[in-house]
């Protein structure tokens, strides 16, 4: 069945690729300019990865957004998480664009 | 880099799995929802039942998932699907290399296996543990079984749910994501540097997510991130 092969040849590409960075890197001597940038670099993943959150553009999602940043600044995961959702609730009822 | 504590075979595994688990409990509230939608979505374009959780277990990475049930027809562009999967989880080779460096004292054998399970997610709370008192496999696993059972079990209800449940996202569900990236951000923070690589990431990806085709936001994004830190590195 193509939908089953479809499936099984993801799930190759997707395991390849979360084990190539470290094979590549198990055993490499890694220059400190490198250490650098690889401590930046996760930080740089996950911000890309929540581009369709920003880029909705209505207000109400930019609004919750920031007050969901400001409250992971100083709260626990499950605060942050009832905060993010409590404000993207409300701004979205108040703040139709 | 790497710490030189000795500690995580000492550590009791058993505890350290349940603070994994512990730390996942939260993270799920924000797997449900868009597992339910991932599992309606998928329905609405031709996947079979049984499918649905098929490739959330075998695959198990929501962004490549959302995306292939976008670009699926009957029967599927295999070759297209493949492509996209590849862009969407490009990041996990970038993810890996920042692990490697701690994961030089376990067992290869061990560590391919339990790689299938590393997820945005995961990765991010496990570096930042392991930048703190060394890497704990327990720990990874403890989280990782809490976000693979529930990524499985709810887009399978989804799934099965599907066009009884409308837009879940629709209420504000959808924050969770963000909310959870926020606080692994927050892990990540190293003073005001980091805001210059964070922008440009942020903004490139903004940008490819309007302009270009699905899967090209995360690794461009990502790219123009590394790109300034390399820039700031320059000593």
């Amino acid at each position: 069945m193509m939908s089953v092969l479809t499936i099984v040849l993801m799930a190759l590409t997707t395991y390849s690729t979360r084990v190539a960075g470290y094979l590549l890197l198990n055993n490499a001597v890694i220059s400190p300019r490198t250490a650098k940038v690889m401590e930046a670099a996760p930080g740089c993943v996950l911000i890309a990865v929540l581009a369709p959150s920003f880029a909705s553009g209505k207000v109400a999602d930019l609004a919750a957004l920031a007050v969901t940043a400001l409250a992971a600044s100083r709260c626990s995961l499950l605060m942050t998480v009832v905060i993010g959702v409590a404000s993207g609730g409300l701004f979205r009822l108040f703040l139709p664009m | 880099m790497p710490s030189e504590r000795p500690a995580p075979d000492v550590r009791c595994r058993k505890a350290e799995y349940w603070r994994g688990l512990r730390v996942s409990l939260p993270i799920m509230v924000g797997f449900v929802p868009f597992a339910l939608v991932l599992g309606a979505q998928a329905r609405m374009h031709q996947f079979s039942l049984l499918d649905v959780p098929l490739m959330t277990g075998l695959n198990f990475g929501g962004g490549s998932e959302f995306a292939a049930v976008g670009l699926w027809t009957s029967p599927p562009h295999m070759l297209l699907i493949v492509g996209v999967t590849f862009l969407v989880n490009s990041r996990h080779i970038l993810m890996g290399a920042t692990l490697a460096p701690y994961l030089r004292r376990i067992p290869s054998k061990i560590m391919l296996p339990s790689l299938f399970f590393m997820c945005d997610e995961t990765w991010a709370l496990s570096l930042t543990d392991a930048r703190k008192t060394g890497f704990s496999l327990p720990y990874y696993m403890g989280i990782s079984s809490g976000l693979y059972g529930s990524w499985i079990v709810f887009t399978f209800f989804g799934a099965l749910l599907g066009p009884i449940l409308g837009d879940v996202t629709r209420y504000g569900f959808d924050m969770a994501f963000p909310a959870v990236f926020f606080v692994l951000l927050r892990g990540m923070w190293k003073g005001v540097g980091s805001m210059l690589p964070w922008l440009a990431s942020l903004s490139v990806a903004v940008a490819a997510y309007l302009v270009l085709p699905k899967g090209w936001y995360v690794p461009l994004g990502a790219l123009a991130g590394i790109t300034v830190s390399w820039m700031q590195a320059r000593t």
